[in-house]
C-alpha cells in the first residue's frame, strides 16, 4: 500500500508539473525543440528529472520526450504526428505471460496475486483494443479531413499511400490473434472466457468492419486525387502545347463522317410567341397587357421596330460591314483633305472608332486595293511591317500610312 | 409534360444543366424514362438530351446530323477552339492565384475579391491577367486589374462555365460545363495523338 501512494504522489506532482509548463512544452511540441531561455535553472532540471525532457545527444536542444510527443499528438489529433501503432504480437506476447502468472497464483491459492494479475491483464486486453481503435480513430479523422493537413495534392497521395500500409499493417495485427489459441488459454475459467474471447472477438469485428470501409473510402479518395492530379496536369499541357504551335490545327470533328459526342451541341432555340386574338378566352388577358405597354414618347420608325423579331445575325452582320466600309471611306476622305500621308490607326485611334485594329488595317488595304487604277494612282500606301519572329520570316503588318500621290510624287513619311 | 415546359425551354435555350446551375432539374434529369418522354417531344425539332460523359451535365445535342446541323456544329465548334487556349490560362491563373494544385471542378467557389488580392500581390500574375482580358475572347480594354477581373469573369459567366448564385455578391462557383470543356480537351489530346503525356512541354518555355 505504501508503494501505492508514493507512485500516487509523484504521478500527481509530474502531471501537476506538465500543467504549469504548459506553454512552454506546447510550444517544444510545435517548434520540435525547447527554448530553454523559457524557463530557470531549476525547472529545467526539474522537468528532465520527471522524464518530461530530454536531451538526445550532447550538442542537440532539450526536446520533449517521445512519449510526450505522442501523448500531446493524440490529445489534439494532430494527424501529422500521430503515431498508428498497434504491435500486436508484443501485447500477445504479455497477455500469454500474464495469464500463466495468474493461473500460477491462483494454484498457490495467492488470491491477492491473483487479482493484482487480473486486473492488469484486464488492462492488456483493453490496451491492445484500445490502440486498435486509436488507430481506426485516426484513419478515419484523417480520411473526413481529406488529409488537410497537407497542402499539396502530391503530399495528399503520399499519405493516402502511408495510410493504406498503416492499414495493411493492422489487418495483418488482427491476423495473429488465433481465437482458438486463446479460447485454449481460458481453458474453463469463465471471466478469462469473457474477457480474452467473447469481448475480444466483439471488438475486433467491430474494428475489422470499420477498417474495411475505411479501406473503401481510401481507394475512392485516391482515385480522386489521382484524377484532379490528371485533369491539372491535362490543362497545363494543353495550354502549353497550343501556346507553342499557334497555328496547330484541330480536327474538323463536326464535318466527320461520325460525330463525337462531345462536339454535338445544338444551337439555342428561342422560343417566341405573338399575340392571337383567334381565342375569346385570351382577350380580357390580352386587353390587359396590351394597356399596361408603356407608349413611347415619339414615334420610332417602324423599320426598326420590326427589327428584333426578324433579325438574323446576317443583316446585324452586313449593318456592321456597311459600317465599316463608310468609316474607311471617310479615312480616304480625311487623307484627300489633309494632303500629308496619315497613319490608319491613328485615325482610327483619334476618332474614337472602336473596330479591331486587326480588322480595321484588312478593310482599308481591301478598300486601296479595290479602288479603279486611276484612282489607286492618285494615293500611295505604305506598310509598316515586321517580323513575326526572328526564325520566322512572315511579316505582320502592324499599321498602313496612306498619302496622296501628286504627280506620280510621294511625300515622305514623318 | 407541362410541370417540364420550363426546363424544357430552358435547354432549349442552349443552357447547360448541373448541379451547380440547377440542382432540382439536374435530379430530375438523371431519371432515364423522363429523358425519353422529353426526347419524344425535341423529336421534331432535331434534339435530344445529352449528357458529359461523367454525367455531371446535361445538355441538347443533334438528334440527326443535318447538313445544317452540321454547318451550326462547325461553327460552334470554331468558336470554342477560339476560346480554348484562353480559357485554359483562365483556369492555370485562377489554380496558381489561389493556390489549389488541382484543376478547376464543378463546385469550386471562387471568390472575387481574394482572387484579386492574391493577383494585385504578384507582378507575373498580373502580367498574365492582363494579356489574358486583352484576348479577343473577353476584350477588356482597361489596364486597371480591377476592371480586367470583372470583365474575365463576367464574359467566362456568359459562356456557361461560372456561376454566380446573387447578383450583388462577388462569388462564382464553377459549373459542370467546365467538366465539359475538360472531356473536349482530353479528346482532342487522343484523336490528335498530342504528345502531351511526356514531360517534354515545359522545354518549350526555354525559347
Amino acid at each position: 500500500m505504501n508503494q501505492h501512494s508514493s507512485l500516487f504522489q509523484l504521478g500527481r506532482e509530474r502531471l501537476a508539473l506538465i500543467g504549469k509548463h504548459s506553454e512552454v512544452l506546447m510550444q517544444g511540441y510545435l517548434n520540435g525543440h525547447i527554448d530553454e531561455s523559457a524557463l530557470s535553472e531549476a525547472a529545467l532540471n526539474k522537468l528532465i528529472d520527471a522524464r518530461i525532457l530530454w536531451r538526445p545527444d550532447e550538442q542537440a536542444p532539450l526536446s520533449l520526450r517521445p512519449v510526450m510527443g505522442e501523448l500531446i499528438a493524440s490529445l489534439t489529433r494532430d494527424e501529422r504526428k500521430r503515431q498508428i501503432n498497434a504491435d500486436v504480437a508484443e501485447h500477445l506476447d504479455q497477455i500469454h505471460t500474464r495469464v500463466q502468472s495468474l493461473q500460477a497464483a491462483r494454484a498457490k491459492g495467492d488470491y491477492a496475486a491473483a487479482e493484482h494479475h487480473m486486473q492488469l491483464l484486464t488492462e492488456r486486453v483493453h490496451d491492445m483494443s484500445g490502440q486498435f481503435g486509436d488507430a481506426i480513430e485516426s484513419l478515419w479523422h484523417r480520411l473526413n479531413t481529406e488529409f488537410g493537413f497537407v497542402s499539396s495534392l502530391d503530399d495528399k497521395i503520399r499519405e493516402i499511400e502511408l495510410a493504406q500500409k498503416q492499414l495493411r499493417r493492422l489487418l495483418d495485427g488482427f491476423g495473429l490473434i488465433d481465437f482458438d489459441q486463446l479460447i485454449a488459454l481460458a481453458g474453463s475459467d469463465g471471466s478469462l472466457r469473457k474477457l480474452l474471447v467473447s469481448q475480444l472477438q466483439a471488438r475486433i469485428s467491430e474494428h475489422s468492419g470499420s477498417l474495411l470501409e475505411v479501406q473503401k473510402r481510401l481507394v475512392l479518395l485516391m482515385a480522386r486525387f489521382r484524377q484532379q492530379q490528371e485533369r491539372a496536369l491535362l490543362v497545363s499541357r494543353m495550354s502549353a502545347f497550343l501556346r507553342q504551335h499557334p497555328n496547330f490545327q484541330i480536327g474538323d470533328y463536326p464535318n466527320r463522317s461520325k460525330v463525337p459526342a462531345v462536339v454535338n451541341q445544338a444551337k439555342e432555340i428561342r422560343a417566341a410567341a405573338a399575340i392571337a386574338l383567334d381565342r375569346d378566352s385570351d382577350s380580357s388577358t390580352l386587353a390587359q397587357l396590351a394597356r399596361a405597354i408603356p407608349r413611347p414618347e415619339q414615334d420610332v420608325t417602324p423599320t426598326e421596330n420590326a427589327e428584333p423579331f426578324a433579325a438574323p445575325e446576317q443583316q446585324l452582320a452586313e449593318r456592321v460591314q456597311k459600317k465599316l466600309v463608310e468609316d474607311v471611306e471617310n479615312f480616304f476622305i480625311a487623307v484627300i483633305d489633309e494632303g500629308n500621308p496619315v497613319s490608319a490607326l491613328d485615325y482610327m485611334n483619334r476618332n474614337d472608332l472602336e473596330w479591331d485594329p486587326e480588322i480595321w488595317l484588312f478593310q482599308v488595304i481591301a478598300e486601296y486595293e479595290g479602288m479603279a487604277s486611276d484612282e489607286k494612282r492618285s494615293f500611295r500606301m505604305e506598310k509598316v511591317t515586321r517580323l513575326a519572329s526572328r526564325f520566322n520570316q512572315v511579316r505582320i503588318i502592324e499599321d498602313v500610312h496612306l498619302g496622296l500621290r501628286f504627280f506620280g510624287e510621294f511625300q515622305a513619311t514623318g | 409534360m407541362i410541370e417540364h415546359g420550363p426546363l424544357l425551354e430552358r435547354m432549349l435555350e442552349g443552357e447547360f444543366i448541373c448541379a451547380v446551375t440547377d440542382e432540382h432539374s439536374f435530379n430530375k434529369l438523371q431519371n432515364e424514362n423522363l429523358r425519353e418522354d422529353l426526347n419524344h417531344f425535341l423529336r421534331p425539332l432535331n434534339r435530344r438530351i445529352a449528357k458529359s460523359e461523367d454525367g455531371s451535365v446535361f445538355f441538347l445535342a443533334y438528334h440527326e446530323l443535318t447538313e445544317p446541323a452540321r454547318h451550326q456544329l462547325s461553327q460552334q465548334f470554331g468558336v470554342t477552339i477560339q476560346s480554348l487556349l484562353p480559357m485554359l490560362e483562365w483556369m492555370q491563373l485562377v489554380q496558381e492565384a489561389l493556390g489549389r494544385d488541382g484543376a478547376l471542378t464543378a463546385g469550386d467557389t471562387i471568390k472575387l475579391q481574394e482572387f484579386s488580392l492574391k493577383v494585385e500581390d504578384n507582378q507575373s500574375l498580373r502580367q498574365r491577367l492582363a494579356m489574358l482580358s486583352a484576348d479577343k475572347v473577353f476584350k477588356s480594354t482597361s489596364d486597371q486589374l480591377d476592371m480586367q477581373i470583372k470583365q474575365v469573369f463576367k464574359r467566362i459567366r456568359e459562356l456557361g462555365y461560372l456561376h454566380q448564385p446573387h447578383r450583388d455578391r462577388q462569388f462564382y462557383i464553377v459549373t459542370g460545363k467546365i467538366e465539359h470543356l475538360i472531356e473536349l480537351v482530353r479528346f482532342i489530346k487522343d484523336e490528335e495523338n498530342l504528345p502531351l503525356d511526356e514531360d517534354s512541354p515545359e522545354q518549350g518555355d526555354m525559347f
